[in-house]
């Protein structure tokens, strides 16, 4: 019971079905299983990761600086995204290559930073704050959300793409609608 | 799914109609479902957007093209985060109450694609002068869009055009929704290319070649 709860919560604050974040990533990440697995996974390490800098920005920044609190999440993202580079091509070479791009399409997604704005406003929201916790659950919950999209879409990529969807509706379009479908009934869970 | 501007077929109209930011590039997508439910948040994110994309891209070209694409990556977010603070500024001015309501898809158009990934192939390495002309049609392409969704949305969900009353009935109130939004995208998008590929055949028919190969693997 509790399992199907977290789901429903997952669904719930899918940054996805309910935010409308990284709808071009995941577009092209359904195209394969592993470009899923691996931009899923970068996806949720960039959310994670960036979470705990955004906690740090927040509880540094005066109520006055709010207009850069976006340059200052820049900073932080593009500090982990250069760390992770990094760290990928020092433990090794090959790994480095076959990841970098997923590193790459990552990083500075909408997907990311809409999720660092997110968290912020609902600590900024919450009587006395969320916490360093509630950050990093937060960034880890939107890259679990990334990934059930990713597999919702998954199974209906081929259908979405084949022949039999008329040429103008085939691909994009037809995902844009299963998606909104999608979309409705987890707004109907809510 | 891209124009290339080293392509000699790749017009700098493109961005509007043969290569919109939008329906074609899937670009900056997100606040077109979210926020475009009415006339006002448009202008208000038309505006954000117009202003923060021309004045980053301008700026972002004099970044050395030499420097690594990761650091290049950075610079240009940081660039489009700086032009963002006066524009939000500006907008809090000219739009009361629309940057709250809009919420944190103001602050995403200043990092978006066009800015920091497809300028770099976009516009960087060609002329001045065309890259400003084809960085107003991909702006142009964003803000058709835009303006389209929300005189439908708008009509359709609150029976309004621009907040004054229009007779429209029955209106639907899940189009205001972002699943309304998915929805009405969606369909946009297979009319855009239904209308693009009844005015440039052969290119579209390529693509749908290109779209089979995918659903084959």
């Amino acid at each position: 019971m509790f399992l199907v709860t977290d789901l429903l919560v997952l669904l719930g604050a899918n940054l996805i079905l309910v935010q409308a974040l990284g709808i071009s990533t995941i577009f092209v990440a359904a195209g394969n299983r592993k470009n899923l697995i691996c931009t899923a996974m970068a996806i949720t390490v960039f959310t994670t990761i960036g979470s705990a800098g955004a906690c740090a920005v927040d509880s540094i920044l005066p109520k006055s600086a709010a207009d850069l609190r976006l340059l200052l999440y820049v900073i932080v993202i593009g500090a982990v995204y250069i760390c992770i580079l990094t760290g990928t091509y020092m433990l090794n070479r090959n790994f480095f290559e076959s990841v970098r791009r997923y590193i790459h399409i990552s990083a500075f997604n909408c997907a990311v930073m809409g999720t660092l704005l997110s968290i912020s406003g609902r600590a900024y929201d919450t009587v006395g704050g969320i916490g360093f916790k509630g950050y990093i659950l937060g960034g880890l919950e939107a890259g679990f959300g990334f990934i059930i999209t990713a597999l919702m879409l998954l199974a209906a990529y081929r259908k979405l793409n084949s022949s039999k969807v008329p040429a103008s509706f085939r691909g994009f379009p037809a995902m844009l609608v299963y998606l909104g479908i999608i979309s409705m009934a987890v707004f109907a869970l809510r | 799914m891209y124009s290339d501007p080293a392509n000699k077929t790749s017009s700098r109209f493109d961005g509007l109609l043969a290569d919109n930011t939008v329906l074609s590039a899937l670009m900056v997508i997100s606040p077109v479902i979210m926020c475009s439910d009415t006339l006002r948040n448009a202008e208000a994110l038309i505006y954000a957007f117009s202003a923060i994309t021309f004045i980053s891209v301008i700026l972002c070209s004099f970044v050395p093209r030499k420097l690594p694409y990761a650091v290049k990556v950075i610079i240009y977010a940081a660039i489009a985060a700086l032009v963002y603070i006066p524009v939000k500024s500006l907008a809090q001015v000219t739009y009361p109450g629309i940057v709250s309501r809009v919420g944190i898809y103001f602050p995403l158009l200043a990092v978006n694609s066009l800015i920091v990934f497809r300028g770099e192939s976009l516009f960087y390495g060609v002329k001045k002068a065309r890259m400003i002309t084809s960085l107003t049609f991909y702006i142009l392409g964003f803000d058709a869009v835009m303006l389209v969704t929300a005189v439908i949305r708008e009509l359709f969900t609150y029976g309004t055009f621009n907040s004054h009353m229009v007779d429209v009935s029955p209106t639907v109130s899940g189009l205001g929704m972002p699943f309304g939004g998915f929805i009405l995208l969606g369909l946009m998008c297979g009319v855009y290319r239904k209308v693009r590929s009844a005015l440039r055949p052969a290119s579209d028919a390529e693509e749908r070649k290109e779209g089979s190969d995918v659903s084959g693997n």
